[in-house]
């Protein structure tokens, strides 16, 4: 780890200084020692919550919503810089794989920018289809035309990349480009090492044909290919990789390239080879991410809880009838709308019986088969060497598990599903946010008793925090556990919550700005649908009919 | 209803098959996965195929592990038989999730036998290779075994350390590595001088992607985690339990005095980079809660400070603010319920040890990862904490009796957890409850062999 990074550190606090704090609770924790800034700049640049947020660019000065602390030069302090340059042809998920990957370091508190190579090539280009020399996608094209306009692309696309470490904070930048031949990797090397900054390489090889077709599929449904037909836009995207194939060299081919820092990726999270990466908090985080990475196919549901008599914080109640009615609503048209979309019967969601219906065979039986001797072992059958279906939850396309809650009305609206077999799980980590010592308070009397505590909310409600509470930002420290579990299920997923969980859980997905998630309104007339897409995440609101907003 | 921790597990039954010849580390990395995962909660045994083998021969030499020695061959299988039928029995019996099979299993034959095995008892197998070429690590095993491993119990350390590299030579004649190329099929993780290269394949469950990402943030340098709680609290005067009150006269004595303490601790480690004129040079960084008292608390310390939410005390809920007299008065019920499994209750509207456990998660894995580190929080936060570095059963780590204003120095070693205590020296008040009554204070209790770990008071 690297502590090279020049940040504001805390202050060793008088005594006096902190026996007398200007507001009661935690004092320390809001003053501009711990956020560097004001959040009132960026009242203007807010992103749109309704919209996947992940392509915005960053104000110098941003604050990510599990971010722990803000420092001057904007960077973690027990991370350096990193450049992660992906390589692979096309075809192989580095879109993707750069977009939810700056999604989950985004929201960690890494400043993170991917930046697509393709992205400079449509903004040179905007009508690709005539202007641009066809040999432009390989990467090594023939044509003076051609290697000149790859040669400015790629510049503009680096020099973009080095004024994001130097001017504007970025602590980890994604290059998004084929890297497909060794000389190019070197020189990226080279070129980021002397400024200081590691460059790990992540190269994305695929060679599970299903998969490939997929992403393939999913190409020609790109911003390239807008207004295409399908088939031509396939076509033209498969010459494409033709024209790289044979010319792409994976890295460390012949063991020129062991000095890189690379992670081997291989169809989408079936193996991962790290090498040289030992380098402490980043790395291990992506190698984990990477573990849980999925092209997704399922979608996330958020639904809240129904209600309860006197909806309170500390009685932790019951539903009414109103809720419990809500929620046999809510069962009736999440299962509608998931059987459209899959357009299959719900038994077959309900997930197979838990893996203890197996009894062990007992290790003293006489079948020879179970007999657990070394003696003679009999030549494993095909049986032994195919993988079991995975017993976890999410594990295939088609099942469906519900998350709440461990308070009782968020978990007694799961009810329904519970009663048609549906697995449902109680996570601590989605209780609601703890509103401490103004809970079931109204706004008139927190007005009264905590004035200047009421202030500050009004002036940064993500991380201003009442004596005793939890602020947003704690919340979505505390669910960080939760994510990748949530984003490497398979299946589709119904999160049964309290407002504020969805609030943050929702900016995770959609990358929405700490400013704009206390704000973020989901009523309970509405369940959330969020389905991925390798570029952005795209959002529904689906009407509960019948239910009070 | 059971709470689920990092992932849910009663539909899983996971085997972490460790492979490797001896000395790469097997035995650290299988203890720690265990200590991480009881600790969440979740069942989970090391089953050591040596010790078995040593129940039928406890000294045995180089030559015994000859791959033509048939008396060898015959005990060794013997024991390999044994801890897997004890494991099986750990899975049926005691509903475990998380079995480790701690042996060399360094030919194709042995593991296809325990995949086998696992296969047909819906066991998922995951292999965990520690594979090594570097001489430095492979010695610095050496050097760890000669002087720890009962089979050289009582020996010339020079004559056990030449016989168990004899002995090593022995199982690397027969030796077969996981590779990619023949078994891809299979859930496995093999690293390769510690971390310089990692092949993780065929990760199926969110559990195994935890397990191997915690792996990784093990490492082997000398560090040392200081645990503190906060000075004594106005709260702590007067019997009350939770707020966010600030340090009493005696509470700030102790803030004043912990810069001294640590540097004195931290001068008494040896450092080849230390420098004698400027204390700051060791690296070490503050971590508190939100709560003003573990802030208060810092204030003196010249590092850099951190702090965390998860760092907080207990959530009293209802009961916070109370004194316990006041608890038993208004809650006799919860005051009786608490008594009775202080790990799972919860307070109303508030949390339990279990919930503790489960906020504290991502602050482990963080702490594997960092070098010195100094804690300052609470009573039951530092509990957990100590539970985790200490193998403290959940029965026993919400009874540990924690004082104010002392230090404790943690020095995770190979296989056990070093303590040493620094008393600062200036009074302060009990804040201990014993199971049974509302009063403060500590009281002989012969049953909680945990309960004076931490103050050092002889165990009888």
């Amino acid at each position: 780890m690297s502590g090279n990074n020049s940040y504001t550190k805390l202050q060793p606090q008088g005594a006096e200084d902190v026996q007398s704090p200007s507001y009661p609770g935690n004092y320390s924790a809001r003053t501009k020692k711990r956020w560097g800034s004001t959040p009132n700049s960026y009242i203007g640049t807010l992103n749109s919550t309704t919209t996947d947020g992940i392509h915005t660019q960053l104000s110098p000065d941003h604050i990510f919503p599990a971010q722990l602390y803000s420092t001057e030069s904007g960077r973690l302090f027990h991370a350096g810089k990193i450049l992660i340059a992906l390589v692979g042809l096309p075809a192989r998920g580095k879109t993707h794989l750069s977009v939810s990957l700056t999604r989950y370091l985004r929201w960690l508190g890494v400043k993170t920018q991917s930046f697509h190579v393709s992205d400079y090539r449509r903004k040179a280009y905007s009508n690709f289809e005539d202007d641009i020399p066809q040999d432009y996608f390989s990467a090594s094209p023939k044509t003076e035309e051609g290697i000149k306009i790859r040669e400015q692309i790629i510049n503009g696309c680096l020099s973009d990349i080095m004024s994001f470490f130097e001017r504007e904070r970025g602590q980890v930048a994604i290059y998004d480009a084929l890297n497909a031949l060794k000389i190019h990797r070197l020189e990226v090397e080279e070129l980021f090492s002397k400024m200081n900054i590691k460059v790990l390489f992540i190269e994305s090889i695929v060679d599970d044909a299903k998969l490939l077709k997929r992403n393939v599929n999913n190409a020609a449904a790109s911003p390239d290919y807008e207004g295409w037909d399908p088939k031509l836009a396939k076509s033209d995207y498969l010459k494409r990789i033709q024209a790289n194939a044979p010319i792409y060299e994976q890295i460390d081919f012949d063991k020129t390239e062991t000095h890189l820092n690379y992670i081997k990726f291989i169809n989408f999270g079936e193996r991962l080879v790290t090498h040289n990466s030992q380098h402490g908090y980043l790395i291990n985080r992506i190698v984990f991410f990477l573990m849980n990475s999925r092209i997704k196919a399922g979608r996330v549901y958020f639904a809240r809880c129904g209600k309860s008599n006197l909806d309170k914080y500390i009685d932790d109640e019951l539903l009414n009838s109103e809720g419990l009615e809500y929620s046999e609503i809510l069962c009736k048209t999440l299962l509608a709308r998931l059987k459209e979309k899959r357009k299959q019967e719900l038994r077959e969601m309900i997930n197979e019986s838990p893996i203890y219906s197996t009894p062990i065979s007992s290790v003293n039986s006489q079948s020879s088969s179970s007999n657990v001797s070394t003696e003679n072992i009999p030549s494993l059958t095909r049986k032994h060497l195919s993988r079991q279906p995975s017993t976890a939850d999410g594990s295939s396309v088609n099942s469906f598990v519900v998350w709440t809650a461990t308070r009782k009305r968020t978990s007694e609206t799961a009810n329904p599903f519970r009663r048609k077999g549906i697995t449902v799980r109680e996570r601590y980590q989605l209780n609601q946010l703890n509103t401490g010592a103004v809970a079931d308070m109204p706004e008139e009397e927190i007005i009264k008793i905590f004035e200047n505590e009421y202030l500050q909310d009004l002036k940064d409600p993500y991380h201003h925090r009442y004596p005793r509470a939890e602020s947003y930002h704690d919340l979505a420290v505390r669910m960080e556990p939760l994510l990748l579990e949530m984003e490497r299920m398979d299946g589709d997923i119904l999160i049964i919550a309290h407002e504020s969980v969805l609030r943050v859980l929702y900016g995770y997905l959609m990358a929405c700005s700490c400013y704009s998630i206390p704000a973020l309104e989901f009523p309970r007339d509405e369940l959330i649908e969020i389905s991925y897409t390798p570029y952005e995440n795209l959002t529904k609101r689906i009407k509960l009919e019948g239910v009070e907003p | 209803m059971p709470v689920y921790t990092v992932s849910h597990v009663s539909n899983i039954r996971i085997c972490v098959v460790m492979v490797g010849l001896p000395a790469r580390g097997k035995s650290f990395i299988s203890q720690r996965i265990v200590r991480y995962l009881s600790w969440l909660s979740i069942k989970a045994k090391s089953f050591n195929v040596g010790n078995y083998r040593r129940e039928k021969k406890s000294h045995p030499n180089a030559e015994f592990f000859d791959s033509h020695n048939e008396d060898g061959l015959k005990i060794r299988k013997e024991a390999a038989v044994e801890a897997v039928k004890d494991m099986m029995k750990f899975f049926q019996d005691e509903l475990g999730v998380v079995a480790i099979l701690d042996a060399t299993n360094s030919t194709k034959e042995r593991r296809d036998w325990i995949l086998k095995l696992c296969r047909e008892n819906s066991i998922e197998p995951m292999f965990l290779e520690s594979w090594c070429d570097d001489d430095s690590i492979i010695t610095k095993n050496i050097m760890d075994v000669k002087t720890s491993s009962p089979d050289y119990l009582g020996q010339d350390p020079e004559l056990a350390a030449k016989d168990f590299i004899k002995r090593i030579s022995k199982y690397k004649e027969t030796y077969e590595p996981l590779e990619v190329e023949t078994n891809k099929d299979l859930t496995f993780i093999k690293l390769i001088n510690v971390s310089e290269q990692v092949i993780i394949n065929k990760i199926e469950t969110y559990l195994e992607s935890r397990i191997v990402y915690y792996v990784m943030n093990l490492h082997i340098k000398p560090r040392s985690i200081y645990l503190s709680r906060h000075g004594e609290s106005m709260y702590n005067l007067e019997g009350k339990i939770g707020g966010d009150a600030d340090l009493s006269e005696r509470g700030w004595k102790y803030a004043q005095k912990l810069p001294e303490l640590v540097k004195k601790v931290l001068k008494s480690e040896e450092h080849d980079d230390y420098d004698d004129d400027d204390d700051t040079d060791i690296k070490l960084t503050v971590w508190t809660s939100t709560l003003k008292r573990t802030q208060q608390t810092a204030s003196y310390l010249p590092y850099d400070k951190l702090q965390w939410k998860a760092l907080d005390e207990l959530d009293a809920g209802a009961c916070d603010g109370l004194t316990y007299e006041e608890i038993e008065l208004q809650f006799p019920q919860d005051f009786k319920e608490r008594d009775e499994n202080k790990y799972e209750y919860r307070y109303r509207g508030g949390e339990s040890y279990r919930d503790v456990v489960i906020r504290l998660e991502p602050i482990i894995m963080e702490l594997e990862l960092q070098e010195n580190i100094l804690i300052i929080t609470h009573q039951a936060i530092l509990r957990c904490i100590y539970a985790y570095f200490m193998n403290i059963p959940q029965e026993e780590s919400p009874w540990m009796s924690i004082p104010l204003h002392t230090l404790i120095k943690l020095e995770p070693r190979a296989f056990k957890t070093i303590v040493e205590r620094i008393k600062a020296d200036i009074p302060a008040v009990s804040t201990y409850k014993e199971k049974g009554t509302s009063q403060l204070g500590e009281i002989e209790d012969i049953n909680n062999k945990s309960k004076n770990l931490i103050t050092g008071a002889p165990l009888r």
